[in-house]
């Protein structure tokens, strides 16, 4: 029976093989290994701490649950990020859609029928929770990472925070290494020019 | 010149703030919720009963039977007790005759098992082994079936492959 100072000490597809055994040590030496990163990278995506831990959360559960269906032959980490990104991207899609309802209602002709029909969505009370975000997402690197596109945001934070390959990033990506390289690349020019004043 | 100085300056700046991010870690409890929510795979055995025990414990089920249960008792008291009373005499005999017949039965397949292994020699091949020294392949052919069965066991309460669950990933 392997123990949880064991299981640290094997690669993630043992660690998988065990958990599909039912053992629930690997299951939690799974979310151990992966809360972190994932959490990171879907709350850099959407930059709400209490959204991010709900699509953190059911990142999780949905991996966790259909770990028959994971093939070996592929990284564990590729999957999960995957998982992870398409729940952010989502989400963002959706914010997308909000926004432009924000806009009052289609059928609002004149000035006063857009702003009786627009919603109000300016809080101008910070909450302690948005406060942290702030504080926490704040620094001019952070604000850089989020000007930039999603797929741009994703390349770049598999490559230079999670330190993931280019190939495991096209993997999480369903993209060509080619089309990769080149939103890294172009990613870090955007971020270039949002840090210029910072050169040393 | 002095603009690719100023490239490569601005690109170490880059990398340097990227790597220093730190990571983020959600709220305590995190792991506990998402466990709550994750099915761990069980026994096909346990699977079984956990299912009865569903199955009997929905609501309309679960009065159903203990409806029947109420009523079986009510009948028993009512019809069977005093029935089982008044034929005690004549169960009793039949209870004692059924008693002499599986006795006779039981000895009688006894005593043919017996006859057939001696008239068969299958006794004698059994002493014939305790003998000449073959008894270790007989035990090692009684080992492997024992083996076989207890394999037979373990697949019926190992933990079941599913393969039937989809991700849209």
């Amino acid at each position: 029976m392997a123990t949880a100072k064991d299981l640290r000490t094997l690669g993630d597809r043992e660690v998988v093989a065990l958990a599909k055994a039912g053992k629930e040590a690997a299951y939690r030496e799974l979310l151990n290994r992966y809360e972190r990163p994932v959490f990171s990278l879907i709350y850099r995506m959407v930059r709400d701490r209490a959204l991010a831990e709900d699509l953190a959360q059911e990142t999780f559960i949905k991996v966790l649950n259909a770990l028959d269906s994971y093939r070996p032959e592929f990284k564990f980490s590729s999957w999960i990020f995957k998982i992870a990104n398409n729940a952010a991207i989502d989400q963002l899609r959706k914010r997308e859609l909000n926004t432009l309802s924000l806009d009052g209602a289609p059928g609002a002709r004149t000035a006063e029928e857009v702003e009786a029909t627009a919603l109000q969505a300016v809080d101008h009370t910070e909450s302690p929770l948005a406060e942290l975000e702030s504080r926490e997402l704040g620094s001019e690197i952070e604000q850089a990472i989020g000007k930039l596109r999603p797929e741009y945001r994703t390349a770049i934070l598999l490559r230079h925070v999670e330190g993931r390959a280019y190939e495991e990033i096209a993997e999480v990506m369903d993209l060509p290494l080619g089309t990769v390289k080149t939103y890294i690349h172009r990613a870090r020019l955007e971020l270039r020019e949002y840090l210029a004043h910072l050169r040393t | 010149m002095d603009k690719q100085l100023h490239a490569s300056d601005l690109d170490f700046t880059v990398l340097r703030e990227l790597t220093a991010l730190r990571s983020f870690a959600p709220s305590r409890g995190f792991s506990d919720r998402v466990m709550a929510r994750v099915s761990l795979p069980q026994p096909a055995a346990v699977v079984l009963i956990r299912r009865a025990g569903a199955w009997v414990m929905q609501p309309r089920r679960a009065v159903t039977l203990a409806v029947a249960y109420a009523a079986s008792v009510v009948i028993a008291l009512r019809l069977a007790v005093p029935w089982l009373t008044a034929h005690a005499p004549a169960l009793k005999l039949g209870a004692a005759w059924v008693g002499t017949q599986v006795g006779t039965l039981c000895n009688s397949v006894a005593l043919s098992a017996a006859d057939w292994a001696v008239r068969s020699g299958a006794a004698d091949a059994v002493r014939a082994v305790a003998s000449s020294g073959k008894v270790w392949p007989a035990v090692a052919a009684l080992a492997v079936g024992y083996a076989v069965g207890g394999y037979g066991f373990y697949a019926l309460l190992k933990t079941p492959g599913r393969t039937d669950a989809l991700v849209r990933a």
